[in-house]
């Protein structure tokens, strides 16, 4: 048999396969070697017993490190817990997420901090806050009448 | 008698093709494929440097 392939055509394939390479490979450098990776984990919670089971017993901000902090949070209709987080200017936090009732959104506008709250599944993701101010966090998953005032505020000093 | 008419007719009927792509520029193809190939690249790199900026 004899596969023909027009100069033109060589080069449009080769330009496709190409790219489709570059695209992966940068996409898969970026999650494996520098941690990009979007929000997900396998880590289950039972959730009628989140207020018994730690750390969600006492959510709250506790220092791991120089500057570095976990946020434990529950996310509920139609709230945060705690409701007011406040850390110092360059601090990276986790975030450990987790929902007694529905679904929620936890997302911060302007950054990569966006993540569904499922009951049952503890989410994380870590953020560096390198500027001061008040980040905003909402939830972007409809979780019922209240939806609209789930919000919380993040000070950044 | 019928089958050697077909066989003659399939025979020049692909002839006659192989000399159309043989002969057909693709020349307007290449620039719409490359078009759509910058288009793509474009807004992914658009869309990297967003994902980048508010790492």
């Amino acid at each position: 048999m004899n596969v023909h392939i027009h100069k033109l055509e060589k080069i449009w394939l080769t330009f496709g396969i190409a790219m489709l390479i570059v695209f992966l490979v940068v996409l898969g450098v970026a999650t494996f070697s520098m941690g990009m990776a979007p929000p997900s984990h396998s880590h289950a919670i039972d959730p009628e017993q989140i207020e018994n089971t730690p750390p969600f017993d006492e959510p709250g901000l506790k220092q791991v490190g120089e500057n570095e902090y976990e946020a434990v949070m529950i996310a509920y209709t139609f709230g945060y817990k705690p409701n007011d987080l406040t850390v110092p200017v360059g601090a990276t936090v986790h975030f450990k997420v987790t929902s007694p009732d529905v679904v929620h959104g936890f997302a911060i506008p302007n950054t990569n901090v966006n993540m569904m709250i499922v009951p049952g599944e503890v989410n994380h993701i870590t953020y560096t806050f390198d500027e001061a101010g008040e980040y905003l966090v909402l939830c972007n998953e409809y979780c019922g009448g209240g939806h609209e005032f789930m919000r919380t505020v993040i000070t950044v000093q | 008698m019928a089958e050697p008419v077909i066989k003659r007719d399939n025979s020049e009927a692909a002839k006659s093709t192989e000399q159309t792509t043989e002969k057909s520029t693709l020349k307007g193809t290449f620039v719409s494929v490359m078009i759509l190939g910058g288009f793509l690249l474009l807004s992914w790199l658009l869309v990297f440097m967003l994902f980048l900026s508010r790492q």
